[in-house]
């Protein structure tokens, strides 16, 4: 059914670690991978990852780009139909079980059986996955303990709001302790509140030693939580590195000033010919006046708006912000976000 | 939390799942039938439609049929002749929800996430399976006892109602394996619904399940001759009645209801494999992870 393209760059890389089971201490090593759909769709094309053991790592990209069908790759959902795909030392599609048993996996739209109780969801995960009567209760316990579901454990699914669902998802892929968790998009569609307590969990999982594979298309969120990212587009990966170093790409914060008259121009000179900024500073004309970015944006940012005022330009609105994903991919690909999101479900026919 | 270490995970021993092949099917037999007690309204609306088929069909066609019915044979009861047709409705009525349950399953997740973890995927739907024969096996007694309650009279005594129960579930197999088809073609709980209810009258009327066949126009008579249901109803009958019912095919080789029953099962048999087998490979290519 799958076309396999790309299978003879990896027959070598096979038949080298075709005797020994665990080759890696990655806990994702992925090389050239490729997915490309029957209908000839390239979904993934080429990606190359090295995630190791207890890292937290994030996988950011638009709408489209990969990340989904990535991460399904890895949790055994779909086969690779070209490259290499180990995690944690098994091989996706030789052994796909051992992969299973040693993954946890929560995909993007809530998985829960809303007929059955939050402890009966758990409870149903545990038996899945195999862990022992002896241990079952006690674990349900802590998990409920652990995604504060704990006083509504009795209680159908089917009650609960979105980010109790959500919790309690996270709660069903960890029952097995494992040391790799995939979270596809886990925070899409919460609210702050729900959003900040979800990302409380997944720190505390990976203190306690478990390896993270995240995708968001939120750049805050990898900021937050992640140690290293990769970020893809149209199916391969364009930068990798630490979100600092991400944000350096972009060039600091970003300080947006809403004119109250269509002095965009001569308001962007004066940002322009304003030194107190850093070097490397860049200021573009925006629909509502101007935006500067600049590592110092922040503290020297109320002195464009006194030169501004001395100019008698008269800015009526300002702000100053960490940098979007958008401004990344800006920084990037020279595209915003929207532009680089029609263009991929153009290309992969809304498949994600 | 005990936290994995590295050297918990460099050892050289795949994590086992802990399960076998029969834990897993115990499992998902477990989650499947506490689905079913948690949502007594299928279960009692599944069954009001059979009940209600069998009040009003006995009340309002009792009398005319009684003559339809008799032609040339001892004297039964209206009752004692749709009954066994009714245990047939239960187990049409209870395999469509087998497709709803994968449907809904697809839809709100829990497909996939059976999927990812390391349960033998065929004990999954073995599991799932059992779980609505079981509810099948309790219906059909249910209908049975009503019957009796009804006025319906057993010939062949417990032995027989045990038969019939059996009957249902073998009947059941080929409607829960085209109701699965249907759930992984359309992926869509009401198109699912729609369809499979959309067989169910025809299969039912178009067959020897309301009245004797001969009583029936020729074209319905032709069409019962490859309705499935035909073939479940007469063996349930024949197990009412301990006689031969069949008009269908012309089987001699036995003893009284032997030659209905003989080759009913043989024809269920058949569709069950023949269905089954669609279904089995409809679900391996959706469970399976190649690329669609």
């Amino acid at each position: 059914m799958a076309g396999r393209t790309g299978q003879s760059e990896v027959s070598n890389e096979q038949t080298r670690s075709a005797d020994d089971r665990r080759v890696t201490e990655s806990a994702i090593a992925t090389t050239e991978l490729q997915l490309t759909y029957s209908d000839g769709t390239n979904a993934v094309n080429g990606v190359s990852l090295d995630v190791p053991e207890g890292e937290f790592f994030g996988f950011l990209g638009p709408n489209g780009a990969g990340k989904t069908t990535t991460i399904k790759v890895l949790a055994t959902l779909l086969k690779p139909t070209g490259g290499s795909v180990r995690v944690n030392g098994f091989d996706v599609t030789d052994d796909p079980r051992s992969v299973r048993s040693s993954i946890g996996y929560m995909a993007q739209e809530v998985s829960v059986d809303e007929e059955l109780t939050a402890r009966e969801n758990i409870r149903f995960a545990c038996e899945a996955y195999g862990v022992s009567s002896g241990e079952r209760t006690e674990r349900i316990d802590e998990l409920l303990d652990l995604v504060d579901l704990a006083d509504v454990g009795d209680k159908k699914a089917e009650e609960f709001s979105g980010g109790m669902k959500k919790r309690l998802d996270a709660a069903t892929a960890l029952v097995h302790d494992p040391p790799l968790v995939f979270l596809d998009e886990p925070t899409t569609g919460l609210d702050p509140k729900a959003r900040n307590r979800l990302w409380e969990y997944f720190e505390r999982i990976n203190e306690d030693g478990t390896t993270i594979f995240l995708t968001t298309q939120y750049l805050e969120e990898a900021d937050q939580l992640c140690d290293r990212l990769a970020v893809i587009l149209d199916g391969a990966i364009v930068e990798e590195g630490s979100p600092a170093e991400l944000k350096r790409r972009v060039g600091g914060e970003i300080l947006d000033v809403n004119l109250a008259n269509a002095e965009s121009e001569r308001a962007a000179t004066i940002a322009r010919e304003f030194d107190a900024f850093d070097e490397g500073a860049t200021v573009e004309t925006t629909e509502e006046g101007i935006s500067v970015t600049a590592e110092d944006a922040r503290e020297h940012g109320t002195d464009l708006l006194v030169a501004l005022r001395d100019a008698d330009i008269t800015v009526t609105g300002f702000n100053v912000r960490a940098p979007s994903l958008d401004d990344v991919f800006l920084a990037i690909t020279g595209e915003h976000v929207e532009d680089l999101e029609d263009a991929a479900h153009l290309e992969n026919g809304d498949r994600q | 939390m005990s936290s994995p270490t590295a050297s918990e995970q460099s050892s050289s021993q795949p994590p086992q799942s802990g399960n076998s092949f029969l834990g897993d099917v115990w499992v998902n037999f477990k989650r499947w039938n506490l689905k079913a007690v948690r949502n007594p309204f299928v279960l009692v609306v599944s069954l009001a439609q059979p009940i209600i088929f069998l009040l009003l069909f006995t009340e309002v066609f009792g009398q005319i049929a009684g003559g339809a019915i008799n032609q040339g044979g001892a004297g039964i009861s209206y009752e004692t002749f749709l009954v066994p047709a009714i245990a047939i409705q239960v187990s049409l009525a209870a395999a469509i929800t087998s497709g709803i349950g994968l449907v809904n399953d697809i839809e709100n997740g829990m497909f996939e996430k059976v999927l990812v973890t390391p349960m033998n995927r065929t004990a999954v739907f073995v599991g799932k399976t059992a779980a609505e024969v079981m509810r099948i096996l309790v219906q059909v007694s249910i209908i049975l006892g009503l019957g009796v309650v009804l006025g319906a009279e057993i010939s062949t005594g417990l032995v027989g109602a045990v038969g019939i129960a059996f009957v249902g579930v073998l009947f059941s197999l080929w409607f829960i394996a085209l109701s699965n088809t249907l759930a992984v073609l359309t992926r869509d709980q009401e198109s699912t619904i729609i369809a499979a209810n959309l067989l169910q009258f025809p299969l039912l009327f178009l067959s020897s399940a309301f009245l004797p066949l001969e009583a029936l126009p020729e074209w319905i008579q032709t069409f019962a001759r490859f309705n499935p249901v035909t073939y479940g109803v007469d063996a349930a009958r024949a197990l009412m009645l301990d006689r031969d019912v069949m008009t269908v095919l012309e089987v001699t080789q036995f003893e009284g209801l032997w030659n209905t029953l003989v080759p009913a099962v043989v024809v269920l048999v058949a569709l069950a494999l023949v269905f089954g087998g669609v279904a089995v490979f409809m679900l391996t290519r959706a469970t399976g992870s190649d690329v669609q």
